[in-house]
């Protein structure tokens, strides 16, 4: 082998350099993108796996009735459909890095742990956008074409983006929980749902009010949507600090 | 900063203990390490081998005692730590859905390197795999998985490299490029190494350490060794035959 | 070394006198609650709802209750578990500050009664829901939140029961343990902030209680409160007796 001394180890005056979390972050993130554009793997099986949903959900309304009106229910099966998708993609995430053991490469760097969760968080975030960009417009194709929709369009996708901003967040906290326990998706689902409850609730009623408008509510449906989405930016941001301060813990056990 | 101080020792530990409830993986571990040593850390399974180094490197926070790697507490000081500690396992550590380049500027990226692309390629030279840079790293030999994690380990130039059973599964070929490679380095930097090869960690190593039931059964230096009384206390521990 | 039944707690009385004291005391001032509920406390004007309703058919707007009585049990219950829930968070908190095994433990034991109250909390809720509307069940906040808080309670001990590494598993439970508070708390806020365009809102009457119906509620909050510190207690000491033993074995196992 060529004499390479000179090569493995760079001076012989050591100076650390100054560590930037933007770099790591920025770091975390490229790496995930990337592995997701090569694999596709999270991607396929959430959009698959939301196509699926969609077909249950007319065979459950199959037999309900021409008489019967989907809107009442659109937005919560919207967030339902996101729900179960995201369950299910929410693990494949945090796999990877159990697999080969590159937690620990991680962890032995000289990375905040936090930075690492909002690495993988914003990599879901993304993931679970692209994901809803596809099940959105199909599921107005399938269910809703001579509906009509009380608001504006921006509003329903600002309800989703608050909504899939705190279930990232919280969802890859749970993640790293659930994928070391036995149970794995399970334990995920178990978690996730009454953990997440509050933030659904104002969810479904954000986007109801956007598809309803005054049939529904009745003292103004623009006032409850507003009200809605602030209570569900609330939980976010409480949410996102308690995952903030608990990472460490998780990602270290 | 500890930096401009360059007569720290490479370890001190004092008292080092983790316990869980009833369960005692650690048991009042005292050790000192001077820099540029290589030390072998040897002993049973369930010893406390894999937990000390997991302390050592800041995996793991101790529950009693303390411990100073080059001077810096591993508990205060970690992310500083960090920065100049460098890890080899007998997992590859490595992205199996990235290339060897992605992988290495990722962990570049991670470790803030300067120049972090001519560093990449210097590495890559090094282990002699610049040739295959853009291949998956699912594509790699085990040997070339090992390189590839040397290279990865060095990235960052640490002072203090940890070895994890390197040797395990290796071929004998992949196992000569490893000793090269440490070879080349041995200079400059301290080596802490867990093995279960009696024959590969007493003679690579300048310190030998033997633990059981999380306590030091002997540390010594290897110069004052008495070749026959470590072979009988390594048998008598670790229960195995020593050639 | 001596055991418990010896060891002087406040003024000077045992432990023991102290526990099964309270436990008597507990109990008695919960059965006084509840008597006085049905003997003295008058009968009082149902919850007033925010539109009239149809519920099973019936035009509602209010109701004269006999079912209210269950209020001088189900309220104490609901609110001693949701300070218990507090208490096993505090103890979650307090064993990710310290990594020692005994805070896991009672972070456990709190949850473990707060299942208890809680299941009491949903079913004393769901009799007063039944009698009050005659439904078996209605979405409201109260009781949505409390059903929401049992699958939390009920996550905590799946998790735990999914987990093989001892120290990973009292980490992981100490993070749920501090994350059920928080959430029942927000979740209380939302339902209650958010109406449901379906349901009315149920509102209760939140006057206030006239003395003969404050003192027995209170009596009966501070019994159950009682009841749930001695069984927290009474369960811990198992535990750590149980922890003794699980050392004495390991010591001689070597």
């Amino acid at each position: 082998m060529a004499d390479t001394t000179q090569g493995v180890t760079s001076s012989t005056v050591r100076t650390r350099p100054k560590m930037s979390s933007w770099r790591q972050f920025k770091a975390i993130l490229t790496k995930d993108i990337v592995m997701e554009l090569r694999t596709k793997e999270m991607i396929t099986s959430m959009g698959l796996y939301s196509l699926l949903v969609l077909v249950v959900y007319y065979l459950g309304l199959s037999q309900a009735g021409s008489g019967f009106d989907i809107e009442l229910i659109a937005a919560g099966l919207l967030w339902l459909a996101i729900i179960f998708t995201s369950m299910l993609g929410l693990n494949r995430s945090l796999v990877h890095e159990k697999d080969q053991g590159c937690l620990d490469a991680l962890l032995l760097s000289p990375i905040d742990r936090p930075v690492i969760f909002f690495g993988k968080a914003v990599g879901n975030l993304i993931f679970l956008l692209i994901v809803e960009a596809f099940v959105v417009p199909l599921f107005y194709f399938f269910f809703l074409t001579d509906a009509e929709v009380a608001g504006p369009v921006w509003m329903l996708l600002l309800s989703l983006l608050v909504g899939s901003i705190g279930i990232a967040g919280v969802g890859t906290m749970l993640a790293t929980m659930s994928v070391n326990t036995k149970g794995k998706d399970f334990i995920l689902a178990v978690l996730f749902v009454p953990l997440m409850f509050p933030l659904l609730y104002a969810c479904v009623a954000a986007s109801s009010a956007v598809f309803l408008g005054d049939v529904a509510f009745a003292d103004g449906w623009v006032q409850a949507y507003w009200s809605a989405l602030g209570l569900a930016a609330g939980y976010d941001a409480a949410m996102l600090l308690a995952a903030f301060g608990l990472y460490e813990f998780i990602i270290g056990a | 900063m500890t930096d401009a101080n360059t007569t720290y020792a490479a370890l001190e530990v004092r008292e080092l203990s983790r316990t869980f409830g009833a369960r005692k993986a650690l048991d009042g571990v005292d050790l000192d390490l001077p820099r540029g040593a290589f030390l072998s850390i040897f002993g049973p399974n369930g010893a406390g081998k894999t937990t000390l180094l997991k302390i050592l490197s800041t995996l793991s926070s101790p529950s009693k005692g303390e411990a100073r790697v080059l001077g810096l507490d591993v508990v205060k000081e970690a992310v500083e730590l960090r920065e100049r500690v460098g890890f080899i396992s007998h997992n590859p550590l490595l992205y199996p859905d990235l290339s060897a380049e992605e992988n290495l500027t990722f962990f570049a990226e991670l470790y803030c390197v300067e120049n972090p692309a001519e560093r990449v390629t210097e590495l890559l030279r090094a282990v002699e795999l610049d040739h295959r840079r853009l291949d998956l790293v699912s594509s790699f030999s085990r040997g070339m998985l090992q390189r590839l994690s040397i290279a990865r380990a060095l990235l960052h130039d640490p002072e203090l490299i940890f070895l994890d059973e390197p040797y395990s599964g290796l071929d004998p070929h992949a196992m000569d490029i490893l000793d090269e490679l440490i070879a080349k380095i041995r200079h400059e930097h301290t080596f802490i190494m867990v093995s279960h090869d009696l024959q590969k960690g007493l003679e690579l190593c300048s310190h030998a350490l033997i633990l059981a039931k999380g306590k030091v059964v002997l540390f010594a230096d290897k110069e004052l060794i008495d070749d026959d009384e470590f072979a009988a206390t390594y048998r008598s521990t670790v229960g195995l035959g020593v050639s | 070394m001596a055991g418990p039944e010896s060891k002087k707690g406040w003024l000077g009385l045992s432990e023991n006198t102290w526990t099964y004291g309270a436990l008597a005391l507990g109990t008695v001032l919960t059965l006084a609650d509840f008597l006085a509920a049905f003997l003295i406390a008058p009968l009082v004007l149902g919850a007033g709802v925010s539109q009239t309703a149809i519920i099973n058919g019936i035009a509602v707007s209010n109701k004269l209750l006999f079912s209210q009585k269950i209020f001088y049990f189900h309220v104490p219950v609901a609110i001693s578990s949701f300070l218990i829930v507090f208490v096993a968070g505090y103890y979650s908190i307090r064993f990710l500050a310290s990594r020692e095994k005994i805070y896991d433990t009672k972070a456990r034991i709190g949850v473990e009664v707060a299942l208890v109250f809680t299941v009491l909390t949903m079913i004393t809720g769901d009799l007063w829901t039944r009698f009050e509307w005659g439904a078996w069940w209605v979405w409201e906040p109260r009781l949505t939140t409390y059903f929401i808080m049992t699958l939390l309670i009920i996550a905590y001990f799946v998790l735990r029961n999914s987990i093989e590494d001892e120290e990973r598993r009292a980490v992981y439970a100490a993070v749920w343990g501090i994350l059920i508070p928080i959430d029942a708390a927000i979740s209380f806020l939302i339902t209650r902030l958010i109406p449901s365009s379906v349901h009315p809102v149920v509102l209760r009457s939140g006057g206030g209680l006239l003395p003969t119906q404050l003192i027995p509620f209170l009596i009966g909050l501070f019994g159950m409160m009682m009841i749930a510190w001695v069984v927290f207690r009474l369960r811990m000491r198992e535990e750590i007796a149980k922890e003794r033993i699980d050392v004495l074995k390991s010591s001689i196992e070597g």
